[in-house]
């Protein structure tokens, strides 16, 4: 074998997928021993990469060499025998098994032909001293928090013996102090020996944790620097091509009436346990209040509570002075709401059905879109065609099915549909999750137009970044409840971060910081 | 709900699975030209026969309607030869027990009839509605129900004086009429295919039907977009049950003139298929129902004249179904997304 | 209070067993299918299948044993069939469970009516049944007796596979892979083990039992063959495995409340209750059984009523 610094090395690789080329030509090198972050923006191609270098994908081109070996790489098990593992974005655990079953699924230690748990328990244990990464090996999955579950995954690949690990965007559900938690296990791991590629699209996580960054744009590498030399405007421009700014647009109004009452609101989720507890806020005409908060935590049953698709189990809600809390979710459409929910192929449109019937859906009953119960087809299209064109949905159509569009423009279908209704509330639900940063800004323009128009906006998300730039208020939430409002202007990501901990503002203050590592501040 | 491809696929599933049909034939020592031949001639072989032909697509047709509502709606309703039971039961005991005029006891027998379907499917279209409860099993059990209860009443209750397992014939005021002397082929055949139109356009034209059609294919979403889900879950189930009950209305009134044990064998089930085979499209169905009918119609000349029974047609609807459910998409396997395997239980 | 002595008695409790085992071992072939991801209505139709083939390979070997062969052979190429269409092509399982359903019922009596020429039923005296096993020293016990000695084997097989399978899926790598090819795809596909192998597995395990399930029909307590003679315990089968997930503990206890309310019916018949309303029951108490489980299972989600406020202190 040839002694070789590096521990990865991609040469030349393309992906095509169609006409679509994710990777094109892409050569860069990870030294063994070190952090290498990978940035980029949604659709930069971080996944297709670090799905070939794992063997999930063949390239088209190129080569890719592990410690100085080419690597023929054609499917993960080819990888995990180099001494490779991947963290996956979302989690693929089973929520049934024991976080030991997860560990060992597919190398379960055995025992006359049964599987041997003492054995699996025993391992976990003493891996988890080993690398500090607490996990009870019996308890199920289903009943952990995501911060444990991803733990579960870094184990998994430790145990099948990776040297070189590969974590895909590991922060995005994470709170900061998890994620502070994560860099250190990291470090541990570099300090061990071990190689870390860490893919994200977010700066400020990359300049705290690696010590090299590729920064990828449209499928290409545009450069591989120590991360030292880089500054954040530098990585802006490198991920966008251009410079973006991070100023909060100023805000014209001053916050009118209120819309949107909530008062000691508590509803159930699926399962029938609490997860909207106590809940009690206001939004005001020309105000975007933020809900911010690790998902899952009863944000997407407050939105689904106030839409009418769920019923509250106690409290109260008034939209326009109009008590809602048992209105059916047309009714409350007609009092005044406009919803863009959080997953938009499940909620937000019939991907099947065309883009015009899309574009209508919650006021196809009423005039001119139809009349005594029959639909209105012109009148649908002459709408629907009006909406693409002033939303600059990128179709040549409107009779297409919706599953023709790219995510971005389903998403502007979506805000399309329900910011041109005759609305004075919005609920706005994660706006712009996987949608590419040139439809982001367009909506997050769209939603402050809506503002400075006189509408109340109840913007919910899990991007902290989103809502620090667009709300006047931030309401944090944690299993349930609101646990802290936060001014944006003069809050620190530090103090949102704790409270989406459920560390409450007074503790915080007077307590300093339980439960932060030492040093991590 | 697309659980099909598109039309030219199904062709050639079909001829598919005509040629599988082939080999079993081959299989059991007849010869499928032949067989497929005899088939042909039992359809179309005199005018008697095409009359025939249209008499057995007619209570299939009529179920297909049934079947569709459902399915459109996203909603599994395999009960419909139940319900076609129960409303073929109760036009019958309509139709022999009330001495009425023409004009209302012919529409009055209908209508029982309609509401002994949705009656019968009214439960399960409760529980699917407000509790979510599977409707495929509570349907196909409740089939079971239907026949061996109408079995009872007639043999038990309501026995024709003399007879063995048949209720007194209706009264001739109930009677559907007849389109030709020669046939009892009747004006069924027309109900069947204005409920097709009827249903297409209210699929594609009106609020309700889009309505309808957009919880089949993502109920979440119409839950959204203001559909009342649990009311129209409820509805359609007792729309198609209701159409399923006519079927057999029509089938006492128009064909039998009375209720027998084993009177509409099979033909709910072969509307669901029909329907199936039609992805769930009105227009298209009368079409799979037409061609179901055939092979019915001319299966009896294949028993004749042949050593064959009847249900080799069985086998062959079920080979179609098969074939045209397969889906076969060159290079694109392992594309199966959660949406196209929405029945998940 | 004599006649409901006469109705539960230790001989309801055998009739209970005798019922149940049919429904069981299907359901037990489902619990596969059901791990693994799979809503399988096609069940029926395998056992039905399989019912007609014990009989066959009954006849042509002279051999209760090959009759059990030839149906769990016939029930695992059904089985295979429904996996290729629903793993392989991605076709939707309750159109094909549906359509399995159809080709077994009219092949069946078309292939009866090739090879015999009737219609009906075969019936014959060249078709071996299973023997009763008689457990020794049961005798003594006099009437309690009835309840573990006297049975086919087949039933011996059925109630020995619930923790065989509590095993299997519990603390056998193939049992897990199964559940987790039907709980979390993904996670299979990850670890290089291929979710439609884990499937098509599962699907033979089922046509397997599914077979046994059939030749217990039509080798067990009668020898012969008629239409549609599972008439509906697949149906049944597939409720109990909505209701249980496919666990094999609940699966038994599930099988033994419809065996027990056949049993029961069976029983009522004896009070000139007329069979047609009779044999309604186990459907009834099977689509009860589901809608009291849905309305168990329901989301906890309502308006709830906060308590009137009450005076503190009472009497």
């Amino acid at each position: 074998m040839t002694e070789t610094p590096y521990a990865i090395e991609m040469q030349g690789i393309t992906k095509r997928f169609g006409k679509v080329v994710a990777n094109r030509d892409i050569t860069f090198a990870v030294r063994t021993g070190e952090v290498h972050a990978v940035i980029g923006e949604n659709g930069a191609g971080k996944t297709t990469l670090m799905n070939i270098l794992f063997g999930l994908l063949q390239p088209d081109e190129g080569t890719v060499k592990v410690a100085g070996e080419t690597a023929h790489l054609r499917s993960p098990k080819d990888a995990i025998r180099l001494g490779l593992g991947m963290v996956h974005q979302h989690f693929k655990l089973v929520p049934s098994l024991t976080a030991a079953e997860n560990i060992f699924l597919g190398i379960e230690p055995q025992r006359y032909g049964l599987i041997d748990r003492d054995a699996a328990i025993a391992q976990v244990h003493a891996l988890s001293e080993r690398y500090g990464l607490r996990v009870e090996p019996t308890a199920i999955v289903r009943h952990l928090p995501v911060g444990i579950e991803q733990r579960i995954e870094i184990l998994k690949v430790l145990v099948r013996g990776a040297r070189i690990i590969i974590l895909d965007e590991p922060t995005a559900v994470l709170t900061p102090q998890e994620r502070r938690e994560l860099f250190r296990i990291l470090n541990g791991f570099v300090a061990d020996g071990m190689t870390v590629i860490f893919i994200s699209h977010h700066l400020e996580e990359v300049m705290e944790v690696s010590a090299t960054t590729t920064v990828l744009r449209q499928g290409e590498v545009v450069d591989t620097r120590p991360t030292a030399s880089l500054s954040k405007s530098e990585l802006v421009r490198m991920m966008v091509g251009k410079d973006i700014s991070f100023d909060r647009p100023a805000h014209a109004g001053k916050a009118g009436d209120p819309i949107l009452e909530v008062s000691a609101l508590w509803a159930r989720d699926d399962r029938g346990l609490k997860a909207v507890r106590d809940v009690s806020f206001e939004v005001r005409a020309h105000e975007i209040v933020g809900i911010a908060g690790v998902a899952g935590n009863g944000q997407g049953e407050l939105a689904e509570v106030i839409s009418g698709l769920r019923l509250p189990s106690h409290g109260a809600i008034r939209l326009n002075g109009t008590a809602i809390d048992a209105a059916s979710p047309r009714a409350i459409r007609d009092i005044g709401l406009a919803h863009v929910p959080a997953d938009r192929m499940e909620r937000g449109v019939d991907r099947d059905a065309p883009i015009r019937l899309n574009m209508l859906m919650g006021r196809h009953h009423k005039a001119p879109w139809s009349r005594h119960g029959w639909l209105n087809s012109e009148a649908i299209t002459a709408t629907a065609n009006d909406l693409v064109k002033r939303f600059d949905v990128r179709t040549d159509s409107v009779d297409r099915a919706v599953k023709t569009l790219s995510g971005g423009n389903i998403q502007k279908t979506v805000v399309a549909r329900e910011f041109s209704q005759e609305a004075n509330f919005l609920l706005v639900d994660q706006p712009t999750r996987g949608v590419d940063i040139g439809a982001m800004t367009e909506i997050h323009d769209e939603i402050l137009r809506r503002r400075e128009a006189g509408q109340a906006i109840l913007l919910f998300s899990v991007q902290l970044d989103e809502i620090l730039t667009l709300a006047d208020r931030i309401l944090v939430m944690f299993e349930g409840e609101i646990i802290g409002e936060v001014d944006p202007t003069t809050t620190t990501e530090e103090e949102i971060g704790l409270l989406m901990a459920g560390v409450r503002g007074d503790a915080a203050a007077t307590q300093g910081s339980p439960g932060l590592p030492a040093g991590a501040a | 709900m697309r659980i099909f491809r598109s039309t030219f696929e199904q062709s050639i599933a079909l001829l598919l699975a005509l040629v599988i049909g082939s080999l079993i034939i081959v299989g059991i020592g007849e010869n499928p030209i032949v067989a497929y031949a005899t088939l042909l001639d039992g359809a179309f072989g005199s005018p008697q026969r095409i009359a025939g032909t249209l008499l057995q697509s007619t209570p299939i047709m009529i179920a297909g309607m049934a079947a569709c509502v459902a399915f459109r709606s996203g909603l599994f309703n395999i009960g419909v030869e139940g319900q076609l039971y129960m409303g073929g039961f109760a036009a019958a005991l309509i139709g022999f027990s009330l001495p009425l005029p023409w004009f209302l006891h012919l529409p009055l027998a209908m209508i029982v009839a309609v509401i002994a379907g949705a009656a019968w499917i009214a439960v399960p279209a409760f529980f699917r509605a407000r509790y979510n409860a599977n409707e495929v099993v509570s349907t196909i059990l409740l089939n079971y129900v239907a026949v061996l209860l109408t079995s009872y009443f007639t043999i038990f209750l309501f026995k024709r004086p003399g007879g063995w397992s048949e209720t007194p014939p209706i009264l001739e005021s109930s009677m559907l009429p007849t389109l030709f002397e020669f046939s009892r082929l009747n004006y069924g055949l027309f109900i069947g295919l204005a409920l097709a139109v009827g249903l297409h356009f209210y699929f594609l034209r009106t609020v309700s039907g889009f309505e309808s059609g957009t919880m089949g294919s993502n109920q979440r979403y119409a839950e959204y977009g203001g559909v009342n889900i649990r009311a129209k879950i409820f509805r359609m189930m007792l729309v198609s049950g209701a159409i399923g009950g006519l079927a057999g209305g029509v089938e006492t009134l128009g064909v039998h003139h009375r209720f027998m044990e084993g009177f509409a064998p099979g033909f709910g089930f072969d509307g669901v298929i029909a329907a199936l085979l039609a992805n769930a499209n009105p227009l298209l169905t009368v079409i799979t129902a037409l061609f179901f009918g055939i092979l019915r119609s001319g299966s009896l000349l294949l028993e004749v004249d042949t050593t064959m029974s009847r249900e080799i047609i069985t086998v062959l609807q079920a080979l179609i179904i098969l074939c045209v459910s397969a889906q076969v998409r060159i290079g694109r396997r392992g594309d199966a997304t959660a949406g196209e395997r929405r029945w998940k239980y | 209070m004599e006649v409901l002595g006469d109705i539960f008695n230790i001989s309801l409790l055998a009739a209970t067993i005798r019922t149940t085992v049919p429904i069981l071992l299907v359901a037990l072939g489902g619990a596969f299918t059901t791990k693994a991801g799979i809503f399988n209505i096609g069940l029926e139709g395998m056992m039905l299948v399989s019912a007609f083939f014990a009989v066959l390979g009954s006849m042509y070997f002279g051999s209760a044993i090959m009759g059990v062969m030839a149906g769990m052979i016939a029930g695992m190429l059904t089985a295979t069939l429904f996996a290729l269409l629903v793993v392989t092509f991605r076709a939707n399982e309750v159109v094909v469970g549906l359509a399995i359903n159809i080709l077994a019922s009219g092949m069946t009596i078309a292939l009866m009516n090739a090879i015999f020429g009737t219609r009906g039923s075969i019936i014959s005296r060249d078709i071996v049944g299973l023997p009763p096993v008689h457990v020794p020293g049961a005798s003594a016990l006099g009437q309690v007796a009835q309840v573990f000695s006297g049975f086919t084997p087949l039933v011996y097989v059925a109630f020995l596979l619930v923790p065989v399978l509590v095993i299997f899926f519990g603390r056998t790598r193939l049992g897990l892979y199964i559940r987790v090819a039907g709980e979390k795809p993904e996670a299979a596909e990850a670890l290089g083990i291929s979710v439609a192998r884990l499937q098509y597995i599962a699907a033979l395990f089922c046509g397997a039992l599914a077979g046994l399930a059939g030749a217990h029909l039509s080798l067990g307590y009668i020898t012969m063959f008629t239409e549609n003679m599972s008439s509906g315990r697949g149906f049944m089968a597939v409720a109990v495995l909505i209701f249980s997930n496919g666990d094999p503990l609940l699966v038994l206890a599930g099988c033994l409340l419809f065996g027990f309310s056949d049993a029961l019916a069976v029983r009522l018949q004896t009070f000139d209750i007329p069979s047609y309303v009779v044999q309604t029951v186990p459907y009834l108490v099977t689509i009860a059984f589901l809608f009291a489980f849905a309305y168990r299972s329901r989301p906890r989600v309502f308006r709830e009523i906060f308590d009137k406020v009450r005076p503190a202190s009472g009497p």
